[in-house]
């Protein structure tokens, strides 16, 4: 299931709705806000999102990841509204029977929501300025 | 006339200075109807960017749009 969350993610919640005992394996990814991005020190960020569409989209990326991978649940909840830095953008969990399946549809759901689902950042930077951020280059 | 809501999100709603409009028009589908809202603004987005929806759905630019629909703007996503 996918979600947005207004409020600080309860990554504890989530994992334990992941973990089931068919499942040997976990893998999770927490996205942080950290203080800088493309040479400039960020400050805070929002998050806006188109909240009907994002949760479509971002439910259909977890049909595909169930589709794709030998896993056995998958979660993803992205935060919307105003973060300041350490806070958890994003979580992604998943079970399955063996790790390699884990790993793949881990990845597989961040990179597919990264670039498809409607959220959009913006930042606050430390020279008073902000702006919306562009979809950076794949970091890996 | 028709009559259409117009959602913009992102950087687009600054192109367009809201998030939101209504607007009477003919136009039968989302590509003309974007080249009409074009005439409001002078910085002009880059069109192969935007994804285009109706009604909460991902349409194609050549969707046709009929009277009442949300249709709505999106720059790329930037979450995660």
């Amino acid at each position: 299931m996918f979600r947005l969350s207004e409020t600080t993610i309860d990554d504890s919640d989530l994992k334990t709705q992941t973990l089931n005992p068919s499942s040997g394996g976990f893998v999770c990814f927490e996205g942080w806000v950290r203080n800088n991005n493309q040479g400039k020190d960020v400050q805070k960020l929002a998050y806006e999102a188109y909240p009907k569409l994002a949760i479509k989209e971002g439910n259909k990326i977890i049909a595909e990841a169930l589709e794709k991978f030998d896993i056995k649940k998958a979660l993803c909840t992205h935060r919307v509204g105003l973060l300041t830095i350490g806070d958890m953008a994003v979580w992604v969990g998943v079970s399955a029977a063996h790790r390699d399946a884990a790993f793949k549809a881990c990845r597989y759901i961040l990179d597919e929501v990264k670039s498809r689902v409607p959220i959009w950042k913006n930042e606050s930077w430390s020279d008073g300025e902000s702006g919306w951020v562009e979809q950076e280059e794949d970091k890996n | 006339m028709k009559k259409f809501e117009i959602l913009f999100f992102g950087k687009l709603k600054e192109t367009w200075n809201t998030n939101k409009l209504v607007i009477e028009s003919n136009c039968t589908d989302i590509e003309s109807l974007y080249e009409e809202l074009l005439t409001q603004v002078t910085d002009i987005p880059h069109k192969e960017s935007i994804k285009v929806a109706i009604n909460d759905e991902f349409v194609e630019w050549n969707s046709v749009i009929s009277d009442q629909d949300t249709i709505a703007f999106l720059p790329p996503a930037s979450g995660g």
